[in-house]
């Protein structure tokens, strides 16, 4: 099995004006290619801290951070958004979507930033679409979808970029239990069936259910890491 | 891509773009009315002056130039052969010109007297147009003496057409001459201070009493085909005669070709004033739309849109809201002035005559050319750029993950 992260000794503390926060203390993970992770833990333990590290999008106070062989921690601003548009999928909470563009055209917009030829931007944005179930909503924009709808959409768009991993913190915590479920059946099917791995936080016990590992942070530490 | 997403983004809040839209096409329509109206107005009154009263190019004797004297004449063949040379002048008129003194019953005033072939003068001065139909004519030919005096003359003279009056001026030899002329003919021209200045006689009529040779003149007034031929001209015509005064309107008339370079000038300024006005509206504007999307933004750049791709995104919608409203503006300006191109613009009702005492006509003949519209199309574009850059610098300050924080 292929390594695609390895954390190492990972620490961020916040500096607020009198007191530091130790967000994620020490945290050494390996995730393999395939993985459909869970990161858990109670309000405030560090998961969205954790996973911003991992994908870039905040630096490290110390430890390293290292994706399929290349070390994140040391590259500059510019080319880790240019890392993170090749090699890294996006899931959020919410505001995924551009309002004003179609489920169709946010799913090409990414593709479109990697300069991917139109004809194939087409015709894959059309694939993901069809098969996150909304073949028959690519023309609508996000305002007209259920918060369901949109997640779906945002799976689509982290997917269209193929990356070497989808983050996903919390896509379901702004969702109803039956849509919370649904995508993450959508979510193990892609990731058993095409293999993508996903990384994604969660407090629901019903979703950590699907996990196949569950890393469990407390206080910024890793407490417990159990494959299932 | 990014230009329609630039595009679509501009129109998420309708109202408040559209009244910044309306804000700038308002501006630009005002400034296109305003220049070309300007612009207009000072070409109308350089016509008018130019066809009534300074021709396009005259030339003196420098000693004429200087005091005006009887004396300081020059042989008619000598500038009628550079006139020839220079091929480019389409009339002359040779004239004599003498500081007189214009006397009637009740008053008296000093003007130049302008003594000339009325058929020449004709063809180099509309003066004889501006006579209007109850008021005479222009130094006909079965008149015994005649003489042709402004509106203005008349008035202050208190004398009428075919009214009789005196003409005093002293000959080469230092004596006095008077003539008792009739009145045939009293002109109104958009130039007041001319009207006043100037009256018109027959060489014929005042030739004999002036001591002068024949075929000696004090001035020669020529016209060209347009303002562009009129330059080439006397730059020959200047080289043809290097002892002579030669000098074109602007010359002769150093504060008309200043107000005509000023109005263009003042036409721009007033514009750059509009538009800085405008670019605090536009930049207010975008800098409301980048703020209420910084979630957004923020997740544009989490997904991998470079700072550089969201700059030029914003620099865009910026461009494209300056751009699309100076162009409705320019369109409305033009539209509302190309029909009144030919017919003018009557100002009359607004304003009476009173700017004729200053040279101005009533009647404004708008003007559109190349050179106004690459001043307004780069000071537009320079203002969009001006106005893009701070609020697409301040959607590079956002961060990704404070932008997106609940
Ligand atoms: N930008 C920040 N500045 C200061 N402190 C921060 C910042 N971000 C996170 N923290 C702190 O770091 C700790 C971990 O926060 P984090 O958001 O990673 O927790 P979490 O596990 O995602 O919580 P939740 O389940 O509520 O989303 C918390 O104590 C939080 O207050
Ligand atoms: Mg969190």
């Amino acid at each position: 099995m292929n390594t695609i992260i390895k954390t190492t000794e990972l620490v961020k503390i916040f500096r607020e004006t009198a007191q530091e926060v130790c967000a994620v203390n020490n945290v050494s993970l390996s995730i393999n290619e395939g993985e459909f992770t869970a990161i858990v833990g109670p309000s405030g333990s560090g998961k969205t801290t954790l996973l911003n590290l991992i994908g870039g999008l905040d630096k490290a106070t110390s430890g390293s951070i290292v994706i399929d062989g290349q070390d994140i921690s040391s590259l500059s601003e510019k080319r880790i958004t240019e890392f993170r548009l090749h090699n890294i999928g996006f899931i959020f909470q919410a505001y995924n979507l551009i309002p004003v563009l179609t489920a169709k055209e946010n799913v090409s917009f990414v593709m479109d930033l990697q300069g991917r030829k139109k004809s194939e931007i087409d015709r894959r944005a059309t694939e993901l679409l069809t098969s996150v179930g909304l073949g028959d909503r690519m023309n609508s924009r996000p305002a007209k979808l259920s918060g369901g709808q949109q997640q779906r959409v945002a799976v689509a768009r982290a997917l269209a970029s193929k990356p070497k991993f989808i983050l996903a913190d919390e896509p379901t915590a702004n969702l109803d239990s039956k849509s919370a479920a649904n995508l993450l059946d959508m979510m193990e099917r892609l990731n058993k069936q095409e293999n993508v791995t996903f990384i994604f936080s969660t407090h629901d016990p019903r979703i950590m259910a699907k996990a196949r590992r569950i890393v469990t942070l407390e206080d910024g530490k890793t407490v417990n890491d159990e494959a299932r | 891509m990014i230009t329609s997403l630039a595009w679509k983004n501009i129109w998420r809040n309708r109202t408040r773009s559209s009244v910044i839209l309306g804000a700038i096409a308002l501006g630009l329509f005002c400034g296109v009315y305003i220049n070309s109206f300007m612009t207009g107005w000072m070409y109308t009154t350089v016509d008018d002056d130019i066809n009534n009263h300074l021709s396009h190019i005259q030339i003196h004797d420098t000693a004429f130039s200087a005091n005006n004297d009887i004396s300081a004449y020059f042989p008619r063949e000598k500038v009628e052969a550079a006139v020839g040379e220079s091929g480019l002048v389409t009339a002359a008129s040779y004239r004599l010109s003498l500081t007189a003194m214009l006397a009637s019953a009740n008053n008296a005033v000093g003007i130049t007297a302008k003594a000339v072939f009325p058929e020449d003068e004709k063809a180099v001065s509309t003066i004889w147009q501006n006579i209007a139909d109850t008021m005479g004519a222009y130094l006909p030919d079965d008149a015994r003496t005649a003489i042709v005096i402004s509106k203005k003359t008349a008035d202050k003279l208190k004398v009428k057409l075919k009214s009789k009056i005196v003409l005093t001026f002293q000959d080469t030899n230092g004596d006095m001459q008077s003539l008792a002329l009739r009145v045939s003919g009293i002109y109104k021209t958009a130039n007041g201070m001319k009207d006043e200045a100037t009256v018109y006689v027959r060489y014929s009529d005042v030739f004999p009493v002036t001591g002068l040779p024949e075929n000696v003149f004090h001035e020669a007034a020529l016209r060209t085909a347009d303002l562009e031929t009129c330059r080439q001209a006397d730059a020959r015509l200047k080289t043809l005669l290097p002892d002579m005064d030669v000098k074109d309107w602007g010359e002769n008339e150093p504060a008309l070709e200043m107000s005509l370079a000023m109005t263009e000038f003042f036409g721009v300024i007033i514009l750059a004033i509009f538009l800085f006005a405008l670019s605090f509206g536009i930049i207010n504007t975008m800098l409301m739309a980048v703020l209420e999307r910084t979630r957004e933004l923020g997740m544009l750049g989490a997904i991998g849109m470079s700072k550089r791709r969201i700059f030029n995104m914003i620099m865009l919608e910026t461009a494209l809201l300056t751009f699309v409203g100076s162009l409705v503006g320019i369109i409305i300006g033009t539209a509302l002035i190309v029909p009144s191109l030919s017919s003018g613009i009557d100002l009359t009702p607004f304003m009476g005559d009173q700017f004729e005492d200053y040279g101005f006509g009533s009647i404004i003949y708008p003007v559109l050319n190349v050179k106004m519209f690459v001043q307004i199309i780069a000071l537009v574009i320079i203002a969009g750029i001006l106005s893009a850059i701070y609020p697409a610098r301040k959607a590079l300050k956002l961060k990704p993950l404070e932008a997106m924080r609940n």
